[in-house]
């Protein structure tokens, strides 16, 4: 009776404590990250990146930012605040926004600023 | 009772420690802490992919010129007709032009007179990335010797310290010499340097080079130099080949089976 119950408070813990264990090492064998490369973001276009104010203010520096980071150092997806994931690229905005063919040049016009994106980029004029 | 709850503990640690000795011999990797791995890379690890490419030259017929042609209009590279405004960014030339330094005499006559594919080599010590003043050209994290166009101040420096000639100047507007344009790359302007990219902008898409792709006779490989079981790992393996003028210690990630 005495051996028994010592069997019992040591065999017990001993045996939950192996299924436990053996039960984590199963689910961490399923979380297990994929070895295959993660696909690309594709370029989205649906949606805008940030509020037109902010936009409208800041939308060289975020380019300038962009160009730097997606040449340079190899990071070409943008997290906005809300979660949501774009490809750094001219593409990302030119997708939606070239539908209006005067875009771009309507405040540039205006304000006089000339940069020079669309001597070798396509302009929102020269797609097709 | 006080001492019967202490000798119940002690038994049950017990227990608990024999659980886990024998889940961790019956499960060798338990016993090891497991890392994963994140999910999303956001940025690459520098030095991880060295992209290369492999010219079989016994296989590059002389009449075909697909690679060149493809390359050309995938990237807007115009064509004025001279030679003083070329810009190339892939080329053929005879085996005197490509390996000017080789010391071989008495080469077989079919080789002489066998057309060879020259690019930018994306050497590991790239003297053009040291002569730039801007930063406009630079080794990327995956070897490639890219260009920042919008850096370049069009110095020619790197021109002057290329030794196999792979870059080109604009002297004119290129957006003049291109009859079909591409509307997947954007063009240079005038007054900038430009050179192949090793196909940058289609290895994002997951895409192999334009060249490799278009040849016909699939004399081009295209791959990671760092990974030992890659395609140019086992053709370099088995093969004897050659780089373009290696004494001068550029370590050039194209090379040549003669």
């Amino acid at each position: 009776m005495r051996i028994n119950k010592t069997i019992l408070t040591i065999g017990l813990p001993a045996l939950l404590m192996f299924a436990l264990l053996a039960f984590f090492r199963q689910s961490g064998n399923a979380v297990e990250s994929p070895k295959a490369p993660p696909a690309p973001v594709t370029v989205d276009s649906t949606r805008c990146i940030a509020q037109t104010e902010y936009m409208r203010a800041n939308h060289m520096k975020v380019l300038h930012e962009w160009r730097n980071s997606s040449v340079r150092e190899g990071n070409r997806v943008y997290t906005s605040p809300n979660g949501s994931r774009f490809q750094k690229s001219l593409n990302t905005c030119l997708g939606c926004h070239s539908t209006n063919r005067l875009f771009c040049f309507n405040c540039h016009m205006y304000a006089n600023v000339r940069p020079k994106c669309w001597n070798c980029h396509l302009s929102p004029m020269e797609t097709p | 009772m006080n001492k019967e709850r202490r000798e119940f503990i002690r038994k049950t640690g017990l227990g608990v420690l024999a659980g886990i000795c024998a889940s961790s011999a019956f499960m060798p990797a338990f016993s090891l802490e497991e890392t994963v791995l994140p999910a999303w890379d956001e940025k690459p690890v520098p030095g991880k992919i060295r992209w290369g490419m492999l010219i079989d030259t016994r296989k590059c017929l002389n009449e075909c010129s697909e690679c060149v042609a493809k390359c050309h209009f995938v990237h807007n590279v115009p064509d004025f007709g001279n030679r003083k405004d070329e810009v190339k960014w892939i080329w053929k030339s005879s085996y005197e032009h490509v390996f000017p330094t080789s010391t071989q005499q008495f080469r077989t006559s079919d080789v002489l007179q066998r057309s060879f594919l020259a690019l930018c080599n994306h050497c590991a010590e790239a003297p053009c990335t040291r002569a730039c003043p801007t930063e406009a050209t630079f080794r990327r994290w995956d070897g490639i010797v890219s260009m920042d166009y919008h850096r370049c101040i069009g110095c020619r420096f790197c021109m002057a310290a290329c030794p196999y000639g792979s870059r080109s100047f604009n002297w004119r507007d290129p957006r003049e010499g291109i009859k079909l344009a591409s509307v997947d790359y954007p063009t240079r302007e005038q007054g900038v340097v430009e050179k192949c990219n090793f196909c940058s902008d289609r290895l994002v898409r997951g895409l192999i080079p334009a060249c490799a792709e278009s040849c016909p006779q699939k004399a081009l490989t295209f791959g990671d130099l760092n990974d030992p079981k890659s395609d140019i790992r086992v053709l370099l393996e088995s093969n004897n080949t050659m780089q373009r003028k290696p004494e001068l210690g550029t370590k050039p990630s194209v090379f040549y089976i003669i």
